[in-house]
């Protein structure tokens, strides 16, 4: 569903994924390093020449092995780690962009917040950000823990009813960057993707002025269908009388490159095999069948939403 | 030579003793611990068998949750299969990790200890054999129920961890999550009475001589295990608790609308879930320090460094359990001071690691099936340790935590540590308990498959992690070159299960039990569970001198079995065993053991069908089955506390040695000391759950209930533990009426009663509903907790009157009396803490 | 020659059965390229596609067997020129049928079309 690199942590896209992947090959460097000093020892303890054999069979091979060396390797280690988890936690500018994305089973609401921390834009399961800026989450939850890891970006970050977590990241360029839920959240939850978009600053900026500015929707049938049938109960389009909070916000559906959290892609079929019977596509999720809406009707809707640009 | 208890250690001198024994003598000692047979056996409790049925049942498990990953594997080797629908996988996963470890691991490193630990110290069974089998059969009937709940759809599905709210009632409505609370409820009742069996079997029940010095390494591995078992599984009890109490009376602990907190699971499972880890590591590394040294034919180099790590791996471990929570968003300075914790419980391991390297150079290696299992385990588990170092660095955690990483890191931790170094310890030992050894070149076949496999299934699963892939996902979609990697994955543990597979065959072909005419010494061990034995353990007790007695005296194994040391016979015509002092391992009394009996077992699976139909809400047939457990425990309790008519002994070579002590100096003082520690653990957790609450969401917390309540509380409680003492005090007195010490024990059970009555009365009144908030669930958990002893207390009462007015009271102490009164005092001390702890904050 | 490779082990598959209708084979098109265009269009939204494990979607009939079915959505004879017409915009092909339109070039609508055909052989 997603382009980018399929190396993840080792290819990390920003500066805070990136300061990990450093550390992460620090580690793998101690890991084989260690590794070949225990398996050398093992093999002068089975094989070795009498010599070698002797200096390292007694109590003071283990105080250098077994207490000295670790010692001042997991000190060093520790400094560096914690010095960085510091680095990484360090407050944001006042003036960075702030998103607040809610875990829900299983998909993502997203909110973008203004500078006073009020939502002014609403979006699901996809977050779109100006390249080169540090962006601060706000993670939160409405009913089971989630976890939000986008890997290129940064680590993972829980999200815990009840309680408000804050990531930061950044994207160094433009590009697409898939994720998922990393916290087991019952039923479906192999199947809750999240995808970021990282866009040139300017086109950022242009597209998310042309997203606030005020669109209207024409009242075609798509549109009365959307209220008649039940649909605007528990999805929000923005300037209609569709304003259901439960389910994912449709505003801008038209123009996510996917469907059902990360998972199918998006056109006017999939759209309506989704609403159709999105029961056999994405087992448990919460939105139920209609499968007793007409073809002209599901023609209709499915149309209307993919205009939802 | 000092002395602990006063007794000379000059006597030891007097062993071996000269002079044939008496005629008759070992036949009498092999009536006297005949096995019963056929359908009979079911009442056996002798260690040799119940260890053998633990140790078999332990292994099926591990058999069953070892094919429900091989189903995973199937359905992870490509993307998008269809072979495990998406809630049934979510089942199997949680299945397999629960089973693991909770019905695999845990019980088979205790079972491995009931087996091996009575021949070790030269104890002719462990101190409470009745408790064993209860502890067995309620273990094995109660985990096959649950895991029955697989075939109906039923098991668990919200992973081994069942972290909350997913498993509140909103979210997991069914009883799939009542079942593993209650499940699990009573497979921790059942660990922890193995623990103490094992703890005040291995400091109390240590052949003459046996200082801490010259214990075994696996002893010592087995004492830290106990102890720890003490204290973490108090954790997870409460938590389970906790959360039960939740999803049937909606009491909000876990619920963050109402004052709860999500992250209060997490603090209490994780409490018990790390040192569970060591639980399982550190018995199986005292086999391998064993193993290490039979196989090079040398002492362990470094006995004390590891003594001391295994120490200190009890002691850190408790303080690293927030690692698993790195990326639930804790403040710095815990993620400091974990991390560093982290970091720091890896040093006793490198401490093991290294001594066995040491020994291996000393020594002269033997290249047999026991040794390639202990080498692969070693480099196994260097390889998880060292992962487990990368992820304890919580930037690097922060994107290895759930993913594929932590399954490859945890899976070499537990086969590197445990799993391996148990097929190990299956060829050492096997020859002690069957009567052929296993077979050498199936036992390669099996190592080499077991060890290929898991190298191939586990290495990749790395990468995958670090290319994104969560832990716990039923499926992923294709185009992100996961596929590969998996299709690996699979393919290793398939490889993984043909090694069990090979050693299945072994097993099949050359394993055959036996108590007696066992194969024997066949790799030349140093510790005393290779002298020649019976069911009887041997046929003397030795005097140990040094910690190999076996290479330091190649006459031992004669003069044992001419039965020239301790008890070559039954001095009192019953089962009985030395008890031994803890430290220098004097001789202090000998205890009268318990002979076959239905009742443990009954009482086993009246437990098990409590909690079973407990879950299926059949209330009243479990209410049944709960009144007949207790109704067993008791009647298999009845016949244990018994006077014989020789007030003391000779236990050999003109050692007289008493046949009844009560006190601080009782086996079972000990016992009740280490269950009031458990009790108490639950407590503290439940007083840190309170506590915590308050911390995090103070803003729902009320006034408490009045204080002047307290004056009504405070005296019952006080008036309960004096009545209680009064009544031991009393029984001393020859001027007393013998049915005084009864009838002062109820009033001091119903001045408890009247204590805790008190109290729940004056939090009703203050208004306080225990489903109103965070306070009102921890506050009316903390009571019924108390309610709970001081019902037990009560029935307590009950059984002292019954054994009073059968003149089973006796002057000047009893060990029934005593070890009641115990309960009472600690009970109303509890309570007293509830009363005033509770009332320290809100408002 | 390239269609005669990508359909050879179809073909194999196929074993002693007649040939392949003549009316259904498809020029140019490619069965395996068809496959990734459905994956991409997401097809298995509404249908149950053959050599698709997931989504087997509901609100469609199933595509197994397709080859053999006299009629495209019981309405449209089974040709090869109406299938690519209809699989690319429908709702044009045949007024009133569920399908919505699909973001699929022509030369795509083919190859779907040909996956259809060929892996609806048994």
């Amino acid at each position: 569903m997603t382009s980018g690199s399929i190396f993840a942590v080792f290819d990390p896209a920003g500066p805070y994924a990136g300061s990990i992947t450093t550390l992460a090959w620090v580690l793998i460097a101690m890991f084989v390093a260690v590794l070949a000093v225990v398996i050398a020892a093992l093999w002068i303890a089975l094989r070795g020449s009498g010599r070698l054999k002797a200096r390292l069979g007694g109590t003071r091979a283990i105080w250098i092995g077994g207490i000295g060396f670790p010692v001042v390797v997991l000190t060093a280690l520790l400094v560096y780690g914690l010095t960085l988890t510091r680095h990484l936690t360090a407050p944001m500018p006042q003036d960075a962009m702030r998103v607040r994305i809610t875990g829900e089973m299983w998909w993502w609401r997203v909110a973008y917040l203004d500078p006073s921390g009020r939502p002014f834009m609403l979006d699901a399961n996809e977050l779109h950000i100006p390249a080169g800026r540090p962006v601060l989450l706000e993670l939160e939850s409405n009913d089971v823990i989630h976890s939000f890891w986008v890997p290129r970006l940064s680590g993972k970050l829980d999200m815990v009813p009840g309680r408000r977590n804050t990531l930061p990241i950044q994207a160094d360029g433009p590009g697409v960057f898939a994720g998922q839920c990393a916290e087991y959240c019952g039923g479906p939850h192999a199947l809750m993707g999240f995808v970021v978009i990282a866009h040139e600053p300017a086109a950022f900026d242009r597209m998310m002025a042309a997203r606030r500015a005020p669109r209207p929707v024409p009242d075609e049938r798509g549109r009365q269908l959307f209220r008649s049938t039940g649909c605007a109960a528990c999805h929000r389009i923005a300037g209609t009388e569709a304003n259901g909070m439960a389910g994912p916000d449709l505003t801008h559906v038209g123009s996510r490159r996917s469907l059902g959290a990360g998972i199918l892609p998006n056109n006017r079929g999939t759209l309506a095999g989704w609403i159709g019977d999105s029961q056999a596509i994405k087992p448990g999720n919460r939105m139920p069948p209609y499968k007793t809406l007409s073809a002209a009707d599901l023609q209709a809707l499915a149309a209307y939403l993919e205009a939802r640009k | 030579m000092k002395s602990e208890t006063g007794f000379d250690p000059a006597l030891y001198a007097r062993f071996p003793t000269p002079g044939e024994r008496p005629e008759g003598e070992l036949e009498e000692l092999e009536r006297i611990w005949c096995a019963p047979r056929g359908w009979q056996l079911l009442t056996a409790v002798n260690n040799n068998y119940i260890g053998f049925f633990y140790v078999a049942a332990a292994f099926l498990f591990f058999l069953l949750a070892g094919i429900l990953a091989l189903v995973m594997r199937v359905q992870l080797a490509l993307p998008l299969q269809g072979v495990l629908p998406q809630d049934t996988y979510n089942q199997f996963f949680t299945m397999h990790g629960t089973v693991m470890m909770f019905l695999f691991a845990v019980p088979m490193v205790e079972a491995i200890g009931v087996l091996l630990l009575p021949q070790m110290l030269a104890a002719r069974d462990l101190p409470f054999p009745r408790l064993s089998a209860y502890a067995f059969w309620a273990y094995f009937v109660g985990g096959l129920c649950f895991f029955t709940s697989l075939f109906f759809g039923l098991a668990p599905d919200g992973g081994w961890f069942m972290y909350p709210p997913y498993t509140s009632i909103t979210y997991s409505p069914g009883i799939n999550a009542d079942f593993w609370l209650l499940g699990i409820g009573f497979i921790e009742i059942s660990a922890i009475a193995g623990a103490i069996e094992i703890v005040v079997g291995v400091l109390r029940t240590r052949a003459p001589g046996m200082t801490l010095d010259k214990m075994p390494i696996y002893a010592w591995a087995m004492l830290v295990f106990g102890v720890m078992i003490i204290i973490a599984f108090p954790s997870v009890i409460l938590g389970t608790l906790l959360l039960e109490l939740e999803r049937a009376f909606n009491w909000p602990f876990f619920d963050p609308t109402r004052g709860g907190d999500a992250l209060l699971w997490q603090h209490l499972f994780w409490f018990f879930g790390h040192p569970e880890v060591y639980i399982i590591f550190l018995p199986a590394s005292g086999l391998v320090s064993m193993m290490v040294a039979t196989m090079t034919r040398t002492p362990l180099v470094g006995h004390y460094l590891i003594v001391l790590a295994f120490l200190a791996t009890g002691f850190i471990s408790f303080g690293v359990w927030a690692h698993h929570m790195f990326t639930t968003g804790m403040p710095n300075l815990s993620i400091g001071f974990f991390s560093a914790a982290s970091m720091a419980v890896s040093v006793p391991a490198g401490i093991q690691v290294f001594s066995w390297i040491a020994t291996f150079a000393v020594g002269k290696p033997r290249y047999n099936v026991p040794t390639l299992f202990l080498l692969g385990g070693i480099v196994t588990f260097v390889i998880g340790g060292l992962t487990g170092v990368m992820v304890a660095m919580v930037p690097f955690d922060w994107q290895a935590h759930d993913s594929y990483f932590i399954v490859a890191h945890l899976h070499h931790v537990l086969i590197g540590g445990m799993v391996f170094p148990m097929f190990a310890a299956f060829y050492y030992w096997t020859p002690m308990t069957s009567s052929r050894a296993l077979s050498e070149q199936l036992g390669k076949w099996a190592f080499w498959l077991m060890f290929t496999g898991m190298q191939v299934t586990f290495w990749p699963m790395h990468l995958v992690g670090l290319m994104g892939m969560p832990r716990r996902v039923y499926t992923y979609l294709p185009g992100r070159e996961w596929e590969v990697i998996n299709m690996i994955s699979t393919v290793g543990a398939f490889t993984l299960a043909a090694g069990v597979l090979a050693f299945l065959i072994d097993v099949a072909r050359n394993f055959r039990f036996t108590t007696d005419s066992d194969a024997g010494n066949v790799y030349g061990g140093g510790t005393l569970e290779w002298l020649p034995t019976g069911l009887y353990s041997t046929r003397s007790i030795p005097v140990v001198k040094s910690r190999e007695p076996l290479w330091d005296d190649p006459k031992l194994a004669e003069d044992v079995e001419a039965g020239r040391y301790f008890l070559p016979g039954s001095a009192t015509g019953l089962r009985e065993t030395i008890i031994t002092s803890p430290l220098r391992a004097e001789p202090q009394y000998l205890q009268i053991m318990p002979g076959p009996s239905a009742w443990p077992f009954l009482g086993a699976v009246f437990t098990a069908g409590f909690f079973i139909l407990l879950t299926v809400q059949a209330y009243i047939p479990s209410f049944a089955c709960g009144i007949l457990a207790v109704i067993c425990v008791l009647r298999w309790l009845w016949d244990t506390d018994r006077l014989v008519k020789e007030p003391d002994v000779d236990v050999g070579a003109g050692i007289r040695l008493p046949t009844y002590v009560t006190g601080p100096d009782s086996h079972g003082w000990w016992a009740m000391m280490i269950l009031l520690i458990v009790v108490g653990m639950i407590f503290v957790m439940g007083v840190f759950s309170f506590f915590y609450l308050y911390g995090v969401q103070p803003r729902f917390w009320v006034a408490p209930a009045d204080l002047w309540s307290l004056a009504m509380v405070l005296p019952a409680y006080g008036a309960a533990s004096g009545l209680a003492w009064l009544a031991r005090y009393m029984l001393a007195r020859e001027a007393t009426e013998l049915w005084t010490p009864g009838v002062l024990f109820l009033c001091g059970a119903i001045a408890l009663a009247t204590g805790i009555g008190a109290d729940l009365w004056s939090w009703i009144a203050s208004g306080l509903r225990p489903d109103a908030s965070g306070q009102g669930a921890t506050v009316y958990a903390l009571l019924g907790l108390e309610a709970m002893l001081a019902a037990i207390g009560l029935l307590m009462a009950g059984y002292i009157s019954a054994r009073n007015s059968r003149g089973m009271i006796v002057r000047p102490h009893n060990n029934s009396l005593d070890l009641c009164v115990l309960w009472v005092i600690y009970t109303a001390g509890q309570g007293a803490l509830t009363a005033v702890l509770t009332r320290a904050v809100g408002g | 020659m390239h269609t005669v490779r990508a359909l050879l082990p179809l073909l194999l598959t196929a074993g002693c059965k007649p040939p392949p209708d003549e009316a259904q084979h498809m020029p140019q098109a490619d069965p395996v390229r068809g496959k990734q265009a459905i994956v991409r269009a997401g097809c298995g939204a509404c249908h149950v596609v053959p050599g698709l494990r997931w989504p087997q979607g509901q609100s469609g009939p199933s595509l197994e067997g397709f080859a053999d079915q006299g009629l495209i959505a019981g309405r449209l004879p089974n040709r090869p020129d109406l299938l690519v017409a209809y699989v690319r915009n429908a709702p044009a092909t045949l007024p009133g049928t569920t399908m919505p339109a699909m973001p699929l070039t022509d030369g795509e609508a083919r190859d779907v079309a040909a996956y259809l055909y060929a892996s609806g052989k048994r």
